[in-house]
């Protein structure tokens, strides 16, 4: 960078240095207000850092901060960008003078204060809560030696509401009408009660009513899909990459609550009536022939075309005794609002809330009778606040001497539970909650992992910080090009990608579970293991790309194949007809020989079917895909977790292989199509993305936002690769970041945008080199090969699983990390590596740290932010 | 941040429920004289596709005008509108994978497929928040088999206010009569509006109570959640004050409503709902889909014994089956009209600020690759939209640029909708609207 020494007045300099010592004598302690005046702290620091280069005259970037005033709503952007840079420790630049590490973060918060305070009305200013800029809290003052200026603070975290996010709200709403099957040990992976409801056959989150009884239906796939019952999931999450459920995210908007009191009456009208509330009654039979009269004619697409099994697969609840009933009692009433109470906020209703709703459902029936009231009146407890948002308000309790109170009893014991689980507390935990066994680090500890250890109780929560973290399962929603999708080597027909793409991510849930399972080493074997879950259709996805030589040849293999099979063929008919010639000259010669007579017949058979195969022989046409050299995925059958059935007989099938991807071209998730193609895009890889995630998710670096002045697009350039047109990048305003991002992406260039392992692009071999530069560790820096060479050199570091460890935290906090985080991090990163790499030892960690535990109310944003 | 045109939105895009707060019914209910003028779209969705053969007249090969020519069978009805009509051949869908329904992509020029949830808002929704401000900014209502539309009363297959958030059409006349104009009901229509109303209101006092207590730093997001209680009760508080008014055009509720003889009637139904959604001014975007966005439907009202999917494997060119459908689109075109017709606004009436767009979820067919996707407009939307007229293009402009035409017309500024410029390299030769529809 370039540096100009005489551009601010001596005067200055001088005033400026005297603050700059009086700021070195402080000490610093994260979350608590900075003392200092924001603006003249601010200028001072852009004096002594940032003026030389961005003055008055020629600013480097054209940036020029001499006239920058206090935050605004005009220059909040300019300051948000000072935010970054200072805070990433960025700017000043590597070889420039360095402010002292407490003065860096004082600017820091000092700014953030300003721009929440600034921006307050105006859309507010969020940017430090986003957990893609989690990583801006330096790795080093986590994990190293702090500067004996920081103080820390014991940690908490906001008291707070979380709304529950889409995937637990379905999983909560198909408790109420579907029974889901037991784990069976014998049978590991087959979806059980307590996993996550799967997104359907186009990867559609929704919820299926009747399908465990439905036994015959007309038509085909979509009629079917037309046929059933089920809405889709009502609560939205918007983000498509990263950690999704912070609490502070979301809310519950007048559409989705309107939405939700439609669903509800569905839904009890289901608990009530089972099938009977969504089919008319002679549909429902165990022989579907006694109907057959009613079953005439086109019936596909419609409701009445599908028949149920008389056998009850709901869970038979006191809703349905009430519904059931026909004189309403006191008792009836308030038994199913309270069981409706708790199942929908998995704890049972104080006196005053069950009064609340008994009152409210009463009054529903006396207006429209039993029937109609119990039905709205029921609805209502669906849109209770509980229902949506899982409360940690700390509203009983001491606080200590920090303002910390601890959560306990229900609040803790569904912190807990909701840590783990989309269902309701196993009767275990909700003993120990009633019991008053929730109330310590201690109870926390035991029941974490007395659940940990259960394999019965299914742990979802734990599979989605995966896809979180890892975002493995976004393939199936990236729209593809037809056409570059058919040059990929892969099926461009139809929906067959998009199907695939969404059994590729239900296939590395399964491993990622496996992984699980064996609990060592859980990073590492991720990043490295060599065996995959597949369906039978991935060979072609975990296959190699052939050459333009290698395809020929193997049109040539098949045509030679082909021609001597229909060559053999043909000697066969040959020989048939000569035996059938000669039969008949014997059958001419003693017509009277019934026995000559059979074997003629017989043989005569046997030359028409030898004339068929001939026949058929010769006009086989190639089913083999030659684009594709494809991987054995043969191996031990298991299974993965899928949809119920939402598309007939075309839904999705657990059925899985755990096979060995092919020596040398793939190691890990992040070698496997599910991972590749979800960072990918409609026509290419998206080295970028790939890049990104490996900078911020293994080596822990921070990316500023794209300035909205830049023009993110590479050139539209069919004849190049795409390192060739990532040249764009190169230049100086975007290489800044860019060079952190692009040539972790690179390396990835070994595999093609449907994920299939490739040694050649554009006819030319691929270039598959890239580097690691400025990771934060100089062991890891330097040139790599491939993605294989990067990865191996990145899970060796410990660095990778720090940054593991943080991502865990924010996805079990619900927030960022903040200095005052960094011995939890500390003691959870200890806990996962002296058990060899333990997950449930990070987890155990994790939810008995005081950041767990511990709720403050706050009205500070600084508190929350660091 | 809280922000009442959202809130409104967000209502519309739940049930087409209600909506509260300081706007004063008079205001928002479609007021003629009003400074911005009131303007309202329709979009009629067809399934199965819409063969360009069974709209373009005959001999017609290149653009020019309807005046002389005769419009064919299946939409003889409209003969008496040519000059409102402008019909579109030559648009293209092939990104938004039409065949067997491109559902939200229809609407939205994306990606769309069965089960496949939506990537982004659609256009109907989008002109909802642009177009002047009414009650219920967006009314979606759904024409099926009658025991699809009785078993699955709302489904989501066609509109939606994001990514992941499909929108409701409702497909149960008793249901939207009671929504719309429960406050003049009467029997048990009223018995239920009251005590929707009164389970409601409680549900908000419980919502408001238990946020009494949240920390400040929450207080504005649980506050979202409670506000939009607030408007649903607002709403249909100010639905049932502005009752003289609503009686005005509320359909009445005749057999039909309670015992279809065929799911016609309900189709009437709805429709007769969605019209006076518009006359009484409740709402400023109707979308209207005919076999809902799927691939199946019924129309045994118009002696059509076959329904649902083979529908769709006929040419419709000739077919006697879809000549029924066909005109039995057009004539619920021209009730549409006609009742827009009957209601005065500013110096005409309310016809004049109306654009109808009717085009199908299909393209030109159900098995398509979607190169050609025809489009009929009715109406101007006060003089931005040429009339009268046929319209080949080349195949070359997209669906999204029609939308974008909408866009600008309802006075929103852009270039595309749905589309960046990735993909518009691909799919889109130009920028900006159809020169050849907008005035």
């Amino acid at each position: 960078m370039r540096r100009s020494f005489n551009r601010w007045p001596v005067l200055v300099i001088a005033f400026w240095c005297g603050i700059f010592s009086v700021a070195n004598a402080e000490t610093y302690t994260p979350g608590q207000p900075v003392s200092h005046d924001f603006g003249g702290f601010a200028k001072a620091f852009l004096a002594d850092y940032c003026l030389d280069c961005h003055g008055e005259t020629s600013p480097e970037g054209d940036l020029s901060l001499n006239d920058l005033g206090s935050v605004d709503e005009i220059n909040a952007s300019t300051w948000r960008n000072i935010w970054a840079q200072v805070t990433l420790g960025e700017m000043p630049p590597k070889d420039a003078e360095q402010p002292e590490v407490i003065r860096r973060l004082q600017l820091s918060d000092l700014i953030v204060g300003e721009l929440t305070r600034v921006m307050r009305d105006r859309g507010g200013f969020q940017a430090h809560l986003d957990p893609n800029k989690g990583n801006f809290v330096d790795h080093e003052l986590l994990f190293g030696q702090l500067p004996a200026e920081i103080q820390l603070a014991p940690t908490s975290s906001p008291a707070r509401i979380w709304r529950v996010t889409p995937q637990e709200h379905i999983t909560r709403l198909n408790e109420l009408i579907n029974t889901e099957p037991a784990f069976d040990p014998n049978k590991p992976g087959v979806r059980t009660r307590g996993d996550v409801v799967p997104t359907n056959h186009g990867g559609e989150l929704k919820l299926y009513f009747g399908t465990d009884r439905i036994i015959q239906w007309q038509g085909g796939t979509v009629a079917y899909a037309t046929s059933v019952k089920s809405v889709p999931v009502v609560l939205s999450s918007a983000r498509s990459h990263g950690l999704e459920n912070y609490p502070y995210f979301y809310t519950v908007n007048s559409a989705e609550a309107t939405q939700i009191m439609g669903v509800a009456g569905d839904i009890i009208r289901y608990m009530a009536e089972g099938p009977l509330s969504i089919a008319e009654a002679y549909q429902i039979t165990d022989d579907p022939k006694s109907i057959a009269d009613k079953m005439k004619g086109d019936l596909r697409g419609l409701p009445t075309s599908l028949v149920y099994s008389t056998k009850v697969a709901r869970p038979l609840t006191p809703v349905s005794d009430l519904m059931a009933n026909d004189v309403v009692t006191e008792a009836g009433l308030r038994a199913a609002v309270d069981y409706l109470f708790e199942a929908l906020t998995f704890r049972p209703p104080s006196k005053p809330e069950s009064d609340a709703y008994l009152a409210i459902v009463q009054q529903a029936i006396d207006k429209l009778g039993k029937e109609e009231g119990a039905v709205l009146g029921l609805s209502s407890i669906f849109l209770d606040r509980d229902a949506l948002f899982r409360p940690e308000l700390v509203e009983q309790g001491q606080a200590d001497s920090y303002g910390r109170v601890m959560l306990q009893d229900w609040e803790l014991g569904m912190a807990v539970n909701h840590a783990l689980r989309y269902i309701k507390p196993d009767e275990t935990l909700r003993e120990a909650i009633v019991e008053g066994r929730m109330r310590t680090k201690a109870d926390v500890e035991r029941e974490v992992k007395r659940m940990l250890a259960d394999d019965s109780i299914r742990k979802p929560r734990v599979l989605r910080f995966f896809r979180d973290y890892f975002d493995y399962d976004l393939g199936g929603y990236i729209c593809k090009d037809e056409k570059a999708l058919g040059d990929t080597g892969v099926s461009n027909r139809g929906q067959s990608h998009y199907r695939a793409m969404f059994d590729s991510a239900a296939s590395t849930d399964r491993l990622i579970e496996l992984v699980l399972q064996e609990d060592r080493d859980v990073l590492k074997e991720l990043l490295t293991t060599d065996r995959v879950v597949a369906t039978k259709g991935d060979g072609i996805y975990f296959g190699s790309k052939r050459s333009e030589e290698e395809r020929a040849a193997s049109v040539a293999a098949e045509k030679e194949a082909l021609a001597a099979t229909a060559k053999k063929r043909e000697a066969e008919l040959e020989v048939i007809e000569d035996e059938v010639a000669e039969l008949e000259e014997m059958l001419k010669a003693s017509p009277e020989e019934k026995k000559l007579e059979a074997k003629l017949t017989a043989k005569k058979k046997a030359l028409a079917t030898a004339r068929k195969r001939s026949t058929a022989a010769k006009k086989r046409r190639s089913n083999v895909n030659h684009n594709v050299n494809p991987a054995d995925v043969s191996g031990t059958k298991m299974f993965a977790r899928v949809s119920r059935r939402s598309f007939g007989n075309g839904s999705m099938k657990p059925e899985r292989f755990l096979a060995t991807v092919p020596e040398g071209q793939r190691l890990g998730i992040l070698t496997h199509p599910s991972w590749l193609v979800s960072h990918s895009d409609a026509m290419d890889n998206h080295a970028i993305h790939r890049g990104r995630w490996i900078y911020e998710r293994l080596l822990g670096g921070g990316i500023p936002d794209v300035p909205i002045t830049v023009d993110a697009m590479l050139p539209d350039e069919p004849k190049k690769t795409l390192r060739e047109r990532m040249r764009v990048t190169r230049e100086d305003y975007c290489w800044t970041c860019h060079k952190k991002m692009d040539p972790l992406g690179l390396p990835f260039e070994m595999y093609n945008h449907a994920g299939l392992y490739r040694q050649f692009e554009l006819d030319k071999p691929v270039d598959t080199t890239g580097e690691i530069i400025n990771s934060g560790d100089p062991e890891l820096d330097g040139k790599v090969a491939n993605a294989i060479e990067l990865i191996e050199k990145i899970v060796a570091s410990e660095r990778a699983e720090q940054v593991f460890v943080r991502h865990a935290f924010r996805f079990w906090m619900g927030r960022n990390e903040t200095l005052n985080d960094g011995p939890v991090l500390q003691d959870a990163y200890r806990a996962y590596q002296e058990n060899g790499g333990s997950m449930k030892a990070l987890l155990v960690s994790l939810l008995t740290s005081d950041a767990f535990l511990y709720r403050t109310r706050v009205t500070a944003v600084l508190a929350d932010g660091g | 941040m809280l922000n009442r045109r959202r809130l409104l939105q967000g209502i519309a895009a739940g049930t087409g429920a209600a909506l509260g707060g300081s706007l004063s019914p008079e205001r928002l209910l479609a007021a003629p004289t009003g400074s911005t003028t009131p303007k309202r779209i329709v979009f009629f969705m067809q399934n199965q596709g819409f063969d360009p053969k069974t709209c373009i007249p005959e001999g017609m090969k290149s653009s020019g005008s309807l005046a002389k020519a005769k419009l064919p069978e299946p939409i003889s009805a409209l003969e008496p509108y040519k000059e409102r009509l402008h019909i579109i051949n030559g648009l293209h869908g092939i990104h938004t994978s039409p065949s067997h329904s491109a559902f939200f992509g229809a609407l939205g020029g994306y990606r769309g497929s069965d089960g496949v949830p939506p990537s982004a808002s659609t256009i109907d929704y989008e002109l909802s928040k642009v177009l002047p401000e009414t009650l219920l900014p967006h009314l979606c209502i759904g024409m099926d088999s009658i025991e699809n539309m009785k078993t699955k009363p709302t489904i989501a297959t066609l509109s939606a206010s994001g990514a992941g958030q499909p929108i409701f059409m409702h497909s149960n006349p008793n249901h939207l009569y009671q929504m719309l104009y429960g406050g003049i009901s009467s029997g048990d229509i009223r018995l239920q509006h009251e005590a929707r109303s009164s389970v409601l209101n409680q549900i908000e006092q419980l919502a408001a109570t238990k946020g009494r207590l949240l920390p400040d730093t929450e207080q504005q997001r649980y506050g979202q959640y409670v506000q939009g209680f607030k408007d649903v009760n607002g709403l249909r508080d100010r639905l049932d004050t502005a009752s003289d008014h609503l009686r005005k055009f509320a359909p009445v509720v005749d057999e039909r409503y309670s015992n279809p003889e065929f799911e016609t009637d309900w189709h009437d139904a709805m429709l007769d709902l969605g019209i006076s959604s518009l006359t009484a001014g409740i709402t400023n975007t109707l979308t209207i889909g005919s076999g809902r966005g799927e691939i199946f439907g019924a129309w045994k009202g118009l002696g059509v014994e076959q329904q649902g999917h083979n529908l769709g494997h006929m040419n419709q060119h000739g077919n006697p089956i879809w000549i029924k459908i066909r005109q039995y689109n057009s004539r619920m075109l021209v009730r549409i009209m006609e009742k827009l017709e009957s209601v005065p606004e500013g110096n005409g009436t309310m016809m004049d600020n109306t654009l109808i767009v009717y085009t199908s979820n299909n393209a030109d067919k159900q098995h398509t690759n979607g190169a050609n996707w025809p489009v009929m407009l009715l109406g101007n939307l006060d003089g931005a939209f040429k009339t009268g007229c046929f319209t080949q293009l080349n195949g070359k402009r997209p669906i999204n640029a029609l939308y974008t035409s909408l866009l600008r017309a309802a006075g929103h500024n852009c270039d595309r909708f749905n589309m960046d410029d990735k993909m518009a390299k691909k799919f889109d030769d130009s920028t900006g609207p159809l020169q050849e529809v907008l005035v």
